[in-house]
């Protein structure tokens, strides 16, 4: 006889949280319990290692299907090793083999193919010549001044021509419910909406959830390639992750969004892992090979993707980001034994980067926990840190981070990816009176041109000034992005996994705000002069005396940069978002902050021409001298109140200055994490490493092929990145104390 | 934002003022715990290793205790086994700055601890924080000034942790590792013997103060000279 799970609300109505909360186990111990990899895993885990080797001796991509467009039906069944897999389904028939997903543009389609030596076959490429892609349609749509700034580099990344992503479907819910209960209450909500008036709102959003159960469909099917019938709820926890599992793979068959993140599925897969342990039908061995079965899988997801691509999001990331532990709002932990068993698949199966480990801190957290994770870090460099107390205020104890730093209630928010624009190139282009300091073209209202000794409060009005106008257009921008994301590159699967009644986010983002910020303090503290060139552009800056700079807990310039965000963020709300959304506001740059430099020129800070910016919120390299806790300090003087996109901090630190032995060193990163978070900083990837091990990693990359470093809300595999991002990351500072 | 410029508002009395050479906040090695490190100006030794040849001398800042009490609180969310690491050059130097900012950051429930090279035996600031000495005797067999040191720790119950920079071929010897640990067996059998390995990150420093560095020609202590100097003191504990 199996045990029954408590009831309650959820069996009424689509509710995972009331079924997590009613039927979870926190877990207060240490992982003295976990269970190494069986003999299973490591073979499994050694056909993956071959594959991986054998993408990388190929340049990063194993295999392309050129034939087919990538979606739930279009391939047969794929494995690894069929009669070894525990949980099945793969995004092609092959592991690593890429599907091509042109409904974000074909162009981007093409160049991907073509990047790595394959053509797009004749069928596709005439199928897509009859239909529109969302990126034909943003350019039908996009204005001169929006192709302007796009071109120049002040607003970059932007989701024109690839899916948006930053969406996490509640791929709980197949689990919990099985996939005809999800049909019958979509079918529910299309009748009740059908009774209302029909205005474009309300038509879009029928159309939508045709849409939605379409798939819904078409997802019982895509399981049943693999010969399992998932219309009914799981019974087991092997199912229960299956399911979950067919759902997400389901989604990035679907889309090939920048960031297609999990959500929070560990302790939801604990509740059946812990019952069938407790009935006696799995050991802890069997669960943790569930799990490690799993985020085998989660670690070979793939996209294709362009070398442009690349550049803005080094390293091949898909962040397939897991939010783990945290509290509740009943003040019990939600950490469980699943939250240490997905910790410790970085060692069962080695480090990696994907899942894009997550952990929710909260001050309350279970020390055991804490100094668990603390030690992953130290071991792995593979774990990036989130404020629980921070977030769980505002989004409840059921959200999930998208991406990197995004966080969204599950299955009943979501948000419009914004990428971001460039604040250190806004304000070359306000000193350059509205011209593009690289082109030289007017792609901004005419202003007055800068010349003498940089007066900051002019400086400052006139930033302001093209501040709004930038603001203003970016939105714009955005919006007609999104509208045509949702009319041509609809996430079918990914919606039909959330309410219907669904709220949500323009996520706007900034990047250079180290640079921006030391520019400032530079024109405020010190005496800037813009020297001219030839071509009536400002070509660099002459800068006498001391200035202040942010990362050393100095109130004088860390000031400047908490105002630029705030002002910001407040201009941001003046133009209204598609779809009645709210304006978020993330400091946060992937790896573009290496794209961006290039990008701009000469900054008053001292910075030259096409040198990267420091990526996040972080100070830029070398100049946060004041020691480790200083440079965080600054970072947590900025308002998660006008970021509530996120704020993200790359932090490295030798091991040797974190503490004399590994207990030191655990106890000292929790510290910091508390300490950090006590303050209301929302976010820190930790690196714990000494830069000549990345020096040695970046010359010899076979001798090292699986240093993973956080480089800025995810983790990369070193190797994977371009020279110029490994450059970028070994400038960056490394907290010592000498 | 918090606002960490009103802490310190309401003390009235003037504090007395010290020569700081700098402060690095986050450190995980000068003491238990996570540390900010105030290094003090002004030494009343001249090793020949020394790894902070700026602060020799008495100049630098002059910093009140209450402005830099001020500056540190701010790390207090940090300190939760640890604190200030009172470091420099000598802090016993610099007596009546070091006791008004113990009482100072006390006051705002934060620990202190001192780094000295316990050629100073001062009751009141040994009994003031935690201590960390460090035992110089690369260049001379003798120990008897630590003596009076160790002792008035051992009076007051105090157990420091010491610390001695291990420099290849000047005090790695079989002999001089013993007598280090029977020095400290004898006084305070509970403290703990920590080897710092002698390492020339500092010659950069010293070129740039035109200062000659005196152990320049000296190899650095590498990790199997660490191990086996370990296994000498640990025979003898």
């Amino acid at each position: 006889m199996r045990s029954e799970f408590v009831k309650g609300h959820y069996n009424e109505e689509i509710d995972v949280r009331d079924f997590i909360q009613r039927n979870y186990t926190p877990y207060e111990g240490d992982g003295a319990f976990l269970c190494g990899p069986t003999e299973r895993t490591k073979k499994l885990m050694e056909k993956v290692n071959a594959l991986l080797k054998a993408e990388t001796d190929k340049g990063g991509v194993l295999d392309v299907d050129t034939e087919r467009v990538s979606s739930l039906l279009t391939y047969p069944a794929g494995y690894i090793d069929r009669e070894n897999e525990l949980i099945v389904g793969l995004q092609t028939d092959a592991p690593l083999k890429r599907g091509v997903n042109p409904f974000g543009g074909i162009r981007m389609a093409r160049q991907a193919c073509e990047a790595y030596g394959y053509k797009l076959s004749d069928l596709v490429e005439t199928e897509f010549s009859y239909k529109t892609t969302h990126n034909d349609a943003v350019f039908h749509v996009y204005t001169d001044e929006m192709k302007a700034v796009r071109h120049a580099g002040l607003l970059t990344g932007l989701p024109d021509a690839y899916g948006r992503g930053r969406i996490i479907g509640d791929y709980r819910r197949v689990a919990l419910y099985g996939v005809d209960k999800l049909i019958e209450e979509k079918q529910k909500d299309k009748r009740e909406r059908g009774m209302r008036p029909m205005d474009e709102q309300n038509i879009r959003t029928l159309e939508e959830l045709y849409k939605q159960i379409d798939f819904l469909k078409k997802l019982k099917e895509m399981a049943l390639l693999y010969g399992v019938d998932i219309s009914a709820p799981a019974q087991n926890a092997r199912e229960a992750i299956q399911w979950t599992y067919f759902a997400y793979l389901a989604a990035i068959k679907e889309q090939n969004g920048a960031a297609m993140s999990l959500g929070r599925v560990s302790t939801f897969f604990d509740i059946y892992l812990e019952r069938d342990i407790a009935d006696g039908v799995l050991t802890e061995s069997g669960a943790q090979e569930l799990v490690d079965d799993f985020v085998i899988k989660c670690r070979i997801t793939r996209q294709l993707r362009t070398p442009e691509y690349n550049e803005m999001f080094g390293g091949d990331p898909t962040w397939t980001t897991e939010s783990i532990g945290g509290m509740g709002l009943d003040g019990r932990t939600l950490v469980t034994k699943t939250s240490y068993r997905i910790l410790h698949t970085l060692y069962n199966l080695g480090a990696a980067p994907e899942p894009n480990m997550t952990v929710l801190w909260s001050e309350r957290l279970p020390e055991p926990f804490k100094k668990f994770c603390a030690q992953v870090s130290v071991d792995t460099d593979s774990v990036q840190y989130e404020n629980d107390d921070l977030m769980r205020p505002i989004f409840g104890d059921d959200y999930g981070i998208a991406c990197c730093v995004s966080a969204m209630k599950i299955g009943k928010q979501m948000q419009f990816f914004g990428a971001r624009c460039n604040l250190a190139k806004l304000l070359l282009l306000t000193l350059n009176g509205g011209r593009d300091e690289k082109s030289g073209l007017q792609i901004a209202p005419e202003g007055e041109r800068f010349t003498g000794v940089l007066d900051y409060e002019k400086v400052r009005r006139a930033y302001s000034k093209y501040m709004a106008w930038l603001c203003r257009l970016y939105v714009n921008t955005l919006n007609v992005i999104h509208y045509m994301h949702d009319k041509y590159a609809y996430e079918k699967i990914q919606m039909a996994l959330h309410d219907t009644d669904v709220e949500r986010f323009l996520a706007c983002g900034v990047a250079g705000l180290s640079v921006v910020t030391d520019s400032l303090s530079a024109i405020k503290y010190a005496k800037v002069t813009p020297v001219y060139g030839e071509n009536g552009l400002i070509e660099r800056f002459e800068t006498e005396g001391e200035f202040p700079k942010y990362g050393n807990d100095d109130d004088r310039v860390d000031r400047l940069a908490a105002e630029l965000v705030e002002e910001f963020s407040e201009e941001l709300k003046k133009t209204p978002a598609y779809r009645g959304a709210k304006h978020t506001l993330s400091v946060l740059t992937i790896t573009s902050n290496v794209a961006y430099g290039k990008k701009t020129g000469a900054t008053p800070d001292g910075r030259k021409a096409g040198e990267p910016f420091a990526p996040g919120a972080n100070p830029m390299h070398e100049r946060d001298v004041s020691g480790a806790l200083a440079s965080l300090n600054s970072v947590a003087k900025l308002s998660y109140d006008c970021c509530r996109d996120g704020i993200s901090n790359t932090f490295s630190i030798v091991p040797s200055a974190l503490g004399d032995n590994a207990e030191e060193r655990r106890e000292n990163l929790a510290d910091m994490l508390d300490g950090y978070f006590a303050q209301g900083a929302h976010h820190l990837n930790v690196n714990v490493f000494d830069r000549s091990k990345l020096i040695a990693a970046m010359e010899h990359p076979e001798l090292y092929p699986s240093v993973t470093i956080r480089v800025s809300g995810y983790a990369v595999n070193f190797h994977k990145l371009s020279r110029a991002h490994q450059l970028e990351v070994i400038k960056r500072t490394y907290h010592g104390r000498m | 934002m918090c606002d960490r410029n009103k802490v310190g508002a309401e003390y009235s009395a003037p504090t007395p003022y010290g020569f700081i050479d700098s402060v690095y906040c986050g450190s995980g090695v000068d003491g238990k715990g996570l540390r900010c490190v105030v290094f003090l100006s002004g030494c009343n030794l001249r090793c020949p290793f020394c790894h902070n040849p700026e602060t020799l001398f008495k100049k630098g800042t002059l910093t009140s205790a209450e402005e830099l009490a001020e500056r540190l609180v701010r790390y207090k969310p940090y300190f939760k086994r640890g604190g200030v690491t009172l470091s420099g050059g000598e802090p016993f130097l610099q007596k009546e700055f070091c006791l008004a900012l113990v009482r100072l950051l006390a006051e705002r429930g934060v620990r202190v601890a001192f780094e000295t090279n316990g050629h100073i035996c001062d009751a009141e600031l040994i009994a003031a924080g935690e201590i960390i000495c460090d035992v110089k005797n690369q260049e001379s067999d003798d120990l008897s000034v630590y003596e009076e040191f160790f002792a008035e720790c051992a009076r007051q119950g105090k157990v420091p942790q010491v610390t001695n920079v291990l420099v290849p071929g000047k005090n790695d010897s079989e002999e001089k590792l013993r007598a280090l640990a029977a020095l400290v067996r004898k006084f305070i059998p509970a403290a703990q013997i920590k080897l710092l390995p002698f390492r020339k990150l500092c010659a950069d420093k010293y070129a740039e103060l035109s200062l000659p560095f005196p152990y320049a020609e000296i190899k650095e202590c590498d990790e199997e000279e660490m191990e086996r100097a370990y296994s000498v003191i640990n025979a003898c504990i």
